[in-house]
């Protein structure tokens, strides 16, 4: 690990995407970066999950869901304070992954696949029936503009922007700081060797609840502002077919790198978004591109990024994402 | 299908009447009237992909039929019609109507299936200022607290189909011992609701309200439930693949013709619904504003294209799409294609007096909403062996009741 | 009490139409523990054979056949490409690739049968209705009824009872020592996901007549089959029996309580299962070795 070159051409990045607006950039397309950031937040805190846990979730939408809604909520009804909605929607989110983390933190493989899309789907149904409070299908509108602590409102798309790069930039440091610790050394250990793990008097439940809880407070600081973009948030947000989604971003991008799953988030966005304005058999198209990544470029676009960047610094992706070892049986 | 085979991104209204599957090309006819105002850019934004694919699918092509058919244009512009799948959900309907109005700078934005997309993208426009017919989603809330200056609705709402069907069912069937049925959504609640209220207003009494959740696939121990309550009448509404299914499985346990079934008529699309439903339905009843009878010319004339470029009748969509250029275009002859003026635009659709494919057209001043006729219409079968809607009964002029609601 | 004996003949009837939908994903994720998402596409080919079929004229009765040969065909193909590459890979890749076909497939048939829904012409003879303690029930339910208990068993009895079921059980537990002993396993492998994609093809034709087709149906049918399968252990057939038994009269008896509540106590009854038993009902003890 280069530690200070790989600070190096993060930094460098992240300047390139602050003077980025300046360069005059349509409003629209602003907004598609805001929500590549967005999603990007969430993908990541998945990778932590999938990436470093072993953990398989496809119930992930559920917190990221719980923290949109959470947040619009709070805003509409309470305040819509930049500094005291998205904290609305991350505790909001942590209490729903620590009850889900606790429900499945025996389960693995498939099972914890198929427990994860259960509970997420009941999640999603309350919010789909509890129209008074989140207005059913027809989704919730009218949410008031994010506001600074000042009073100065999050109106256009260069404020969005700017507000989703500062969450994905503190999301980012929160995440690599987890896994950077003793426990998400851990973490990696119980994936790789859960046995010796126990033996070594590591309590691997305590090891998969907290990295649910930390998961869900990432996406769900997500998920907090997602309805901020269209000032309207719905109960797709919270579906299985979301979470589904956020795989797919995150294998794009590449498992276990954290940085894979903005990579992943944004070619997933833009590849589709254009894709379908240019034909009818858009899904055929992603359909197959899609196949041919996992086909041919099995550890993710993102990593094989990291590979080209490695002379400049950014070496091997931390811990390997191979866990062919574990998982099959044959 | 030839309508079906365009490619959606662009579509000129010329080169349609004529060839059939050409694509894209150089606008058509130059604009008669001059003044810089070049062509006439109309945003479709429809599902054609998601559950409300094969609809969004009809929307496009009777939209694209009526393009075809103004072979010279709107209000003398040509038209290029650029078409955005939202894929049924509102957050990627946002994007693709941000796309519409920053990046292809359309003129109107059309189109709609899914309420909550109508509903999400509807700050935007208004934000934006943007000239938008709601074709499709009929959510009530789109007339009422969430009606906007320049976004107009050529459409039913919820109300108007769930309310008629209250009086009618209470004058015509029974006033007592109804069930109702119907998928546990917005609209349907919309639907259900407005029904009961309008049926008690008429002094009906409602039995017990079965609610099921979207994309039930087995409605089996609900229709036991239904045979041994032995109501007067079952009052429904579902839409898509859960209507097929329920109207098969209500055949299937033999209560089709023996506890008589009335609906929205969404449940008993003629285009989407009939056609994959057996004959043991005929006789059902439903409120609708779209039925391929409806006795005025021009909705013979649009019944008989759509069958030739389609090969069925047309149902709501179908004719949504089409009576949405039907409207742009009569707004636009009506302000000489300068839509620059949003304001005189608006005056112009809220004077309308259209005779459309739905029957006739006004506007409401008070929420932009479409004033129309609903039918009543009987599931029949035709000389042709298939099933049809017929028109038994008008009510003339049904007008939402707006805000005040 | 006549209507619980219908209620829990519905019942028993939507059990076996999960049963149905479950089996060829069972087949191959507890004899080959590979994932294939594919399975809900396979359903829906085979729902839109039997409609095409039957709207041929031909006789009704050979739609079920050639829904499953053409499964099995296509599950020939797979099988050469691309799955061979990703039955030793971790269940996360198979996850993947197959849920990308999955779209593909899905496109495909969009494609060529149209985005309408569509209903099979179900012959005069299975239209009608007996009655069951003077209520009519519906004739093609009970055949649907029949024939799953029927594939179910006849499926239990290949596997458990012949010496070609002892081969494919043997080359789970040791695909080398089967080699050594001069049998291809790749063969053996090739035929049981022909088999299972033919299953998942019948099924659907099976299923058509109740269900109807129409795109996004195979995303529905995946994932009650794949709940069915996982909550049932992964392992045996009669883990996917009791599974199905279990969702299906909690489903149905669900809507007669409630029917707004019946989707998300579902849920609940089928996440406790696995919350309870978090290797799912009945636990196939093979897969420790």
């Amino acid at each position: 690990m280069a530690g200070n070159r790989s600070t190096l051409v993060l930094s460098v990045v992240v300047a390139a995407l602050a003077v980025l607006p300046l360069t005059g950039v349509p409003d629209h397309h602003l907004r598609l970066v805001a929500e590549i950031l967005i999603l990007g937040v969430a993908v990541m805190s998945l990778d932590l999950l999938i990436g470093y846990g072993g953990l398989v979730s496809l119930g992930h939408a559920a917190m990221f869901g719980v923290g949109a809604y959470a947040a619009a909520l709070f805003a509409t009804h309470v305040s819509p304070d930049l500094l005291l909605a998205i904290p609305a929607g991350i505790v909001a989110a942590t209490l729903v992954g620590a009850v889900m983390g606790a429900l499945v933190m025996r389960s693995a493989n498939l099972f914890l696949l198929i427990l994860t899309l259960l509970l997420s789907q009941m999640v999603w149904e309350v919010i789909f029936r509890w129209r008074d409070v989140t207005g059913g299908a027809d989704g919730f509108r009218g949410i008031p503009q994010l506001t600074l602590p000042g009073g100065m409102a999050i109106d256009s798309g260069v404020d969005l922007y700017y507000v989703a790069g500062v969450l994905a930039v503190g999301a980012y440091l929160v995440a690599a700081s987890f896994v950077n610790a003793p426990i998400g050394k851990a973490l990696v250990g119980t994936r790789e060797q859960p046995i010796r793990m126990t033996a070594l008097g590591y309590s691997i439940p305590r090891i998969r609840l907290s990295v649910f809880m930390v998961s869900s407070a990432i996406a769900g600081a997500a998920g907090a502002l997602y309805p901020f973009v269209n000032l309207y948030v719905g109960p797709q947000v919270a579906h299985w077919t979301m979470s589904a989604t956020l795989v797919i971003m995150l294998v794009l991008g590449g498992v276990c790198t954290l940085f894979g799953g903005f990579i992943g988030a944004a070619i997933y966005l833009v590849f589709q978004t254009h894709v379908s304005s240019y034909t009818d058999r858009w899904q055929l198209v992603v359909g197959l591109a899609f196949v041919a990544t996992v086909l041919f470029v099995p550890r993710g676009l993102g990593r094989e990024l990291h590979q080209l960047l490695r002379p400049l610094g950014l070496g091997e992706p931390r811990v390997t994402a191979e866990t062919d070892k574990k998982g099959t049986v044959r | 299908m030839p309508l079906s085979d365009f490619t959606r991104r662009r579509f000129l209204a010329a080169s349609a009447a004529t060839a059939g599957l050409t694509v894209g090309g150089l606008p058509f006819a130059a604009p008669a009237l001059g003044q810089g105002k070049g062509e006439l850019r109309i945003g479709l934004l429809t599902s054609l992909s998601g559950p409300f694919a094969s609809l969004g699918e009809s929307m496009r092509a009777g939209l694209q039929l009526y393009l075809a058919q103004a072979k010279d244009g709107i209000a003398g512009r040509p038209v290029r019609l650029t078409v955005e799948d939202d894929q049924a959900k509102p957050e990627e309907g946002v994007r693709k109507v941000r796309k519409l109005i920053e990046q292809d700078k359309v003129d109107i934005v059309c189109g709609v299936i899914h309420s909550g997309v109508a509903l999400a993208i509807r700050d935007v426009v208004a934000a934006s200022n943007t000239l938008t017919f709601i074709a499709g989603g009929s959510a009530n809330n789109l007339a009422r607290k969430a009606a906007s200056r320049y976004v107009f609705r050529p459409t039913k709402t919820n109300w108007m189909l769930g309310s008629t069907a209250g009086t009618w069912a209470a004058e015509k069937i029974s006033r007592k011992n109804v069930i109702t049925i119907a998928a546990d959504y917005a609209a349907g609640r919309e639907y259900v609701d407005d029904f009961v209220a309008s049926f008690k207003a008429a002094g009906g009494q409602i039995g017990r309200q079965l609610w099921t959740p979207l994309g039930t696939t087995d409605f089996a121990p609900l229709l036991t439930d239904i045979a041994a309550a032995k109501p007067d009448f079952v009052y429904t509404f579902f839409a898509g693949s859960d209507a097929v299914r329920f109207l098969q499985q209500y055949q299937d346990y033999r209560l089709a013709g023996r506890i008589p079934l009335v609906g929205t008529g969404a449940a008993f699309d003629q285009e989407d619904v009939l056609p994959a439903v057996g004959a043991g339905i005929k006789g059902a009843i439903n409120t609708f504003h779209q039925s391929p009878s409806v006795p005025v010319a021009a909705n013979k004339l649009f019944v008989d294209a759509y069958r030739q470029a389609r090969g069925r009748l047309p149902g709501e969509f179908s004719t949504s799409g089409y009576v949405a250029g039907q409207v742009i275009a009569a707004a636009a002859e009506k302000v000489q294609g300068d839509l620059t003026d949003k304001d005189k635009v608006r005056d112009a659709v809220l004077g309308l007096d259209l005779e459309t494919p739905y029957g006739p057209m006004t506007f409401d001043p008070k929420n932009n909403q479409a004033v129309l006729n609903i039918y009543v219409n009987e599931v029949r079968v035709g000389a042709d062996g298939k099933l049809v809607n017929e028109v038994v009964h008008t009510f003339n002029g049904v007008r939402d009741p707006g805000a005040t609601a | 009490m006549e209507y619980y004996v219908i209620q829990s003949l519905n019942a028993l009837v939507f059990a076996v139409i999960l049963l149905l939908s479950g089996l060829g994903l069972s087949v191959v994720m507890s004899l080959m523990n590979f994932v294939n998402l594919t399975h809900g596409s396979l359903y829906l080919l085979g729902s839109y054979i039997a409609v095409f079929w039957m709207a041929t004229g031909q006789p009704w009765y050979l739609a079920f056949p050639a829904a499953f040969l053409g499964g099995a065909a296509a599950g020939l193909i797979l099988d050469r490409f691309p799955f061979q590459l990703f039955y030793a890979r971790t269940h996360l890749m198979q996850v993947l690739l197959t849920y990308g076909l999955s779209v593909v497939f899905a496109d495909l048939m969009r494609w060529g049968f149209g985005a309408h829904i569509a209903t099979p012409q179900i012959p005069e003879l299975l239209r009608g209705v007996v009655f069951i303690l003077d209520t009519p029930f519906p004739i093609y339910r009970l055949f649907v009824l029949a024939s799953g208990v029927v594939l179910a068993a006849g499926l239990w009895f290949l596997f458990d009872r012949t010496i070609w079921g002892a081969v494919v059980r043997a080359c789970v537990v040791d695909t080398r020592i089967v080699e050594a002993l001069g049998i291809n396993t790749k063969h053996v492998f090739t035929a049981v996901l022909a088999l299972s994609c033919g299953l998942g093809a019948l099924s659907g034709a099976l299923g058509s007549g109740i269900l109807a087709a129409f795109p996004g149906l195979d995303e529905e049918i995946l994932i009650l089959a794949f709940i069915v399968v996982v909550v049932g252990g992964l392992g045996t057939f009669s883990g996917v029996a009791v599974s199905a038994l279990v969702l299906g009269f909690t489903m149905t008896f669900a809507k007669m309580l409630s029917p707004e509540f019946s989707n998300l106590m579902s849920l609940a009854v089928m996440a406790g299962i696995l919350i309870w038993r978090p290797d799912g009902l009945i636990a196939a003890t093979r897969r420790e070795v």
